[in-house]
C-alpha cells in the first residue's frame, strides 16, 4: 500500500514492479488526474510544457507486461488513518484497506513565510497568494505584475518562466544572488545577470515585511505591486497522517538507510521522508525501498552519493555537481568569461577526479563532467580544452621558448639576441651577460640564462 | 662638436650615455651628465643587495668609456633657459647644450601623516636611503620595524630586513591585499599566508594613521586607521613615487594630468631639443616606472640623436611585469592583469595545500591567445609564460605550469 501519488510513490510502485513484486500494489492518490513531474510545474507558466506533458507513464501499463497482480491506483482518494495494529489504511472514503507493507509518500507543503498580511484571521491565504507544488497552483498565477518569493531553484524557474510569458516579474531573494546556498560568487553573478538580461526585476539581500492586497512592503519598506504572490520559500514534509499514527517524526518522518520508520512494516519515501531533499534524493530511495521489498540485490555504486542539479531556465545552462561550493579540494580550476556568461568552478582530488563543481553557460562541458562525475573517472590533463569543449592540444614535450621571447626583461634580450652572442663566442653567462646585458638588472633571470646556455651547448654537440 | 646635456644620472640616464657612446662614430656628441647624488649611476633594482651587505662599488653601473663625457655628481639643475639654450645648476652656473635629456626619475612618496618626518622615518629610493636604512636597522634596540607600502618594494625590502639584518618586519598596505597592481585577491591571500609563515606581519586594508614619536622625538612606532599600534625602530616608507618634473615649470613644459614631461613616442618634448626618458617622462601622458621601459626610451632617444631614428625591438607585451622570488613563495606577473572587460577569458588553477600554488591566466575572447597571467608557487613557469604573453598557447596551459 503506497499512500502518496506524487513522483516518488509513483517512481516506487513502477520500482516494484520492475523487481517483480508478487504482490498487488494499490496506490491512492489524493490529486484526481495522473501523476507528474512536478519539477517540470515552472514550465506550464510559459507554456513550453503542456499538462499533459509533465503526466508520468501509467502505472496501469505495466500490468500488461507479467502475470504479477500489478498496481491499482485510486485517484482522488487519500488516508484518513493509519491502524498499525491491525495494518489498515483508513482511506477518505472511509474504505478500510489492509496491507503488509505501507510505503509513506505524502511529500511536503510549501511552507510560507511568516509575513504579517500574509493570511486572513483564519488562517487562509489571501486572494492571489500561492505556492507552487501542483498543477493546480500554476492555474492560480494570474494578472500582471508577479511578485515571486525565494530564490531557490523553483522560484528561479519560475521568475524566468513568467517572464517570458510576458508578465512583470520581481524575484524577491534574502541571499546576495539567487541559488546562494548552491553556487558560489562566480555563477551566481551569471544567474543575476542572465535573470536581469532577461527583465526579472532583483530584489536580492531582501525579504518581504508586509503583504497588502496587491502590495508588498519589502524590509526597506520598498513596496511593490502585484496580482500574484508566488511563495517559493521551500516545503515542510507532510508528516500529519505519520504524527497521527505514532510514527517517529522529527521534520520529516525518521527513516533509515533502506526507508524503514520505527514500525518495520511502514516505511517512508520522498519529500515526508527524514533524511528527505530533492527529487534526486527521492528517486533514489524509491529504488532502494523497491529493492529491499522485493528482495533484489542493492544497487551498484551505493557508496558515494553524486548529486546533481541543473536548473531549468530556457537560455541558460546550469548546473552544480556534487555538494558544497567547491571550495575544499587539493586542486580548484574556476574559468571566467563574463561576456559570454560562460564561468566553471571545479573541485578535483589529488588524483584529477571531480569532487565538486558548478557550470554555467558550458553545456557540453557540463554533460561530458557529469558523466566524468557519475563514473568517478579522472579529469583528462587539458581542462581548458575540457571546458571549451575542444580536442585537447597535443602534450608532448614542452615546446622551446622562442627566438623572440624576452629572457632579459630589463633590459629587453630576446633568446634570439643571445643565441646570436653565443655564436659569436659569448659562452658563459658572464660572457653573455657582457655582451648582450642580460642578467644586469634585476637579475632574476639568472637561472634562465643558465638553462639557456645548457641548451644552446645541446644545440651544438 | 654638439653638447648634449642630460639630467639626472640613474639607470636610465647611464644607459642613455651609453647607446650615445656606443652609436656616435664619429664622435659628435660631447656628453655632460648631472648627478644630483654624491653617487656615479648604480643599479637601483638591485638595491635590497645593499640591505645583505653587498658592497656599493657593486652595484655601480659599469663605467662609461669616459670618450667625450663628463659627469658631474652633486649637481643639481634648477631651471631650464630654453632661449638661450642653457640650463641653470643650484650654483647659479649656466651650462650650453644643443640636445637636452631630462632623467630626473621619481621621488618617493613620503606620506602627509602626523610623524612622517620623524627622526627614525625612512624613504627607499637611494643608495644613501638604503645606507641610511640599513645602519638604522643594525642599530635598533627592538629589531622591529614598520614597512609603509605592500608592493614589489615593499616586500623585498620587508624580506631583506628579517633576512640579513633579523628585523621583525610589519608591513602595512592601505589597499585590500598586497601587491595591488600586479595581483588579484586569491594570489594575494596566498602570498600573505606565506610571508606570514616567514616571519613578515601583514596589516593589509589599514591605512597608517600617525607615526608615533617617544620621549626623546624619534619614532616608536605607528598607529593605523583602526587604531591598532605597531611598535616599530624604524618606518620605511615604500608607497609610491610621483616623478619629478619641475623644471617644467621653468621652461614652459607642458605636464601630463598625473605628473612627468608630457613627451611623444619618441620621448620628445614639444621643443624639439628637449627630451625625456625614465620615470620622469610620460608618452602621451602614460608612465611606467618600471626600469625596461626607461630603457627602451633610452635607446629610442640614442637612436635619433646619432640619426638612427629606427625604434629599439619592442617590449614584450608582457609588460610590465613583476617577480618577486622568495625562496618558497615566487610571485610573478605578467602582462596587466586587470585589464578585463573587453570579453577576456580568466582561467585560473588553485592548489591550496600542502605548498600553495595558484596560476591565473587570461586569454583572449576565443581564448587562444594568452594575454597576461599571475603566477605563485611556480617558479619553473614564469620564463614560459613571459614568453608566451601575446601569443598562441602552443601546449596544454596545464603542462605549462608544471
Amino acid at each position: 500500500m503506497i499512500v502518496g501519488g506524487g513522483p516518488v510513490g509513483h517512481r516506487v510502485a513502477e520500482r516494484l514492479c520492475h523487481h517483480g513484486h508478487e504482490g498487488p500494489v494499490t496506490l491512492l492518490d489524493a490529486e484526481p488526474g495522473p501523476a507528474y513531474h512536478r519539477v517540470l510545474l515552472p514550465a506550464l507558466l510559459d507554456g513550453s510544457l503542456t499538462p499533459a506533458d509533465l503526466n508520468l507513464p501509467d502505472l496501469n501499463d505495466l500490468n500488461d507486461l507479467n502475470d504479477l497482480p500489478g498496481v491499482t491506483v485510486r485517484h482522488g482518494v487519500s488516508a484518513a488513518g493509519v491502524d498499525r495494529r491491525r495494518q489498515e489504511v483508513r482511506t477518505t472514503e472511509h474504505d478500510r484497506l489492509p496491507y503488509d507493507t505501507l510505503v509513506l509518500a505524502t511529500g511536503a507543503r510549501p511552507h510560507l513565510p511568516p509575513v504579517p498580511g500574509l493570511r486572513h484571521a483564519s488562517g487562509w491565504l489571501i486572494d492571489g497568494v500561492t505556492g507552487l507544488r501542483s498543477r493546480t497552483d500554476c492555474a492560480r498565477v494570474r494578472g500582471e505584475e508577479i511578485v515571486v518569493l525565494g530564490g531557490g531553484p523553483l522560484g528561479v524557474e519560475a521568475a524566468a518562466a513568467l517572464r517570458r510569458a510576458g508578465r512583470r516579474v520581481t524575484l524577491v531573494h534574502p541571499g546576495p544572488y539567487p541559488l546562494d546556498d548552491r553556487l558560489d560568487a562566480g555563477a551566481g553573478e551569471v544567474l543575476t545577470r542572465h535573470l536581469a538580461g532577461l527583465g526579472v526585476g532583483l530584489e536580492l539581500g531582501r525579504i518581504a515585511a508586509e503583504v497588502r492586497p496587491g502590495k508588498i512592503a519589502l524590509d526597506d519598506e520598498w513596496l511593490l505591486p502585484w496580482d500574484t504572490l508566488l511563495c517559493c520559500t521551500g516545503v515542510r514534509p507532510r508528516t500529519r497522517l505519520a504524527e497521527a499514527a505514532g510514527l517517529a517524526v522529527r521534520t520529516g518522518v525518521l527513516v533509515d538507510a533502506e526507508g524503514r520508520t520505527n514500525d518495520p512494516a511502514v516505511r517512508a519515501v520522498g519529500d515526508c521522508a527524514e533524511p528527505g531533499g530533492s527529487l534526486y534524493d527521492g528517486w533514489e530511495q524509491a529504488e532502494t525501498v523497491a529493492r529491499s521489498l522485493t528482495g533484489a540485490s542493492a544497487p551498484h555504486g551505493t557508496a558515494a552519493r553524486r548529486p546533481v542539479f541543473r536548473l531549468r531556465v530556457p537560455g541558460l545552462t546550469l548546473g552544480v555537481l556534487g555538494e558544497g561550493k567547491g571550495d575544499a579540494g587539493d586542486e580548484i580550476v574556476t574559468y571566467r568569461d563574463p561576456a559570454r556568461g560562460r564561468y566553471a568552478r571545479l573541485s578535483l582530488d589529488a588524483t584529477g577526479r571531480l569532487r565538486a563543481g558548478v557550470l554555467t553557460g558550458l553545456p557540453q562541458a557540463l554533460a561530458t563532467l557529469t558523466q566524468l562525475y557519475a563514473t568517478d573517472t579522472p579529469l583528462p590533463e587539458s581542462r581548458l580544452a575540457l571546458l571549451l569543449g575542444r580536442p585537447a592540444p597535443r602534450g608532448g614535450p614542452l615546446p622551446e621558448l622562442p627566438p623572440e621571447a624576452v629572457v632579459c626583461r630589463c633590459n629587453n634580450v630576446t633568446k634570439g639576441a643571445l643565441a646570436a652572442a653565443w655564436e659569436e663566442g659569448a659562452r658563459t653567462r658572464e660572457a653573455l651577460a657582457e655582451a648582450t646585458r642580460a642578467t644586469t638588472g634585476c637579475g632574476s633571470c639568472a637561472d634562465d640564462l643558465k638553462v639557456l646556455c645548457r641548451e644552446f651547448a645541446e644545440v651544438e654537440a | 662638436m654638439n653638447r648634449l646635456l642630460v639630467i639626472g644620472y640613474g639607470m636610465t640616464a647611464h644607459r642613455l650615455v651609453e647607446e650615445v657612446r656606443s652609436r656616435d662614430r664619429g664622435n659628435r656628441w660631447r656628453i655632460t651628465v648631472l648627478g644630483e647624488e654624491r653617487h656615479e649611476a648604480y643599479n637601483r633594482i638591485a638595491l635590497t643587495d645593499r640591505l645583505r651587505g653587498v658592497r656599493e662599488a657593486d652595484l655601480k653601473l659599469r663605467g662609461q668609456d669616459d670618450r667625450g663625457i663628463q659627469v658631474r655628481t652633486r649637481t643639481r639643475a634648477a631651471a631650464i633657459d630654453r632661449r638661450a639654450h642653457e640650463v641653470v645648476t643650484a650654483e647659479g652656473e649656466r651650462l650650453p647644450y644643443d640636445a637636452l635629456v631630462l632623467a630626473t626619475g621619481a621621488a618617493p612618496a613620503r606620506p602627509p601623516l602626523p610623524g612622517a618626518e620623524l627622526r627614525g622615518c625612512y624613504v627607499y629610493r637611494t643608495l644613501d636611503d638604503v645606507n641610511a636604512i640599513r645602519r638604522a636597522a643594525e642599530t635598533a634596540p627592538g629589531k622591529r620595524a614598520v614597512i609603509v607600502g605592500g608592493g614589489l618594494l615593499g616586500l623585498e625590502t620587508a624580506e631583506a630586513l628579517r633576512r640579513h639584518l633579523g628585523v621583525r618586519p610589519h608591513v602595512v598596505e592601505a589597499a585590500r591585499h598586497l601587491m595591488p597592481a600586479q595581483l588579484d585577491p586569491a594570489a594575494a591571500e596566498l602570498l600573505a599566508t606565506g610571508l606570514g609563515r616567514r616571519g613578515i606581519h601583514l596589516h593589509a586594508g589599514l591605512p597608517l594613521r600617525s607615526v608615533d614619536a617617544g620621549p626623546d622625538g624619534a619614532a616608536t612606532g605607528v598607529t593605523l586607521a583602526d587604531e591598532t599600534r605597531l611598535r616599530a625602530d624604524l618606518v620605511v616608507f615604500t608607497a609610491g613615487t610621483r616623478p619629478r618634473d619641475d623644471l617644467a615649470a621653468t621652461a614652459d613644459l607642458p605636464r601630463a594630468d598625473r605628473g612627468g614631461y608630457l613627451v611623444d613616442e619618441d620621448c620628445r618634448t614639444p621643443d624639439p631639443a628637449i627630451w625625456a626618458i625614465g620615470d620622469c617622462a610620460a608618452i602621451h601622458g602614460r608612465r611606467t616606472g618600471t626600469v625596461a621601459p626607461g630603457h627602451h626610451m633610452a635607446a629610442t632617444v640614442a637612436g635619433h640623436l646619432t640619426g638612427n631614428p629606427t625604434p629599439p625591438p619592442p617590449l614584450s607585451p608582457a609588460e610590465p611585469s613583476t617577480v618577486l622570488k622568495l625562496p618558497g613563495v615566487e610571485v610573478a606577473s605578467m602582462g596587466d592583469p586587470h585589464a578585463a572587460g573587453d570579453g577576456t577569458i580568466e582561467l585560473t588553477y588553485a592548489h591550496p595545500a600542502p605548498a600553495p600554488r595558484y596560476a591565473k591566466l587570461i586569454l583572449d575572447p576565443e581564448a587562444n591567445t594568452l594575454r597576461a597571467a599571475i603566477l605563485l608557487g611556480h617558479p619553473t613557469a614564469y620564463p614560459r609564460l613571459h614568453a608566451l604573453i601575446g601569443r598562441e598557447l602552443p601546449s596544454p596551459a596545464e603542462q605549462l605550469l608544471t
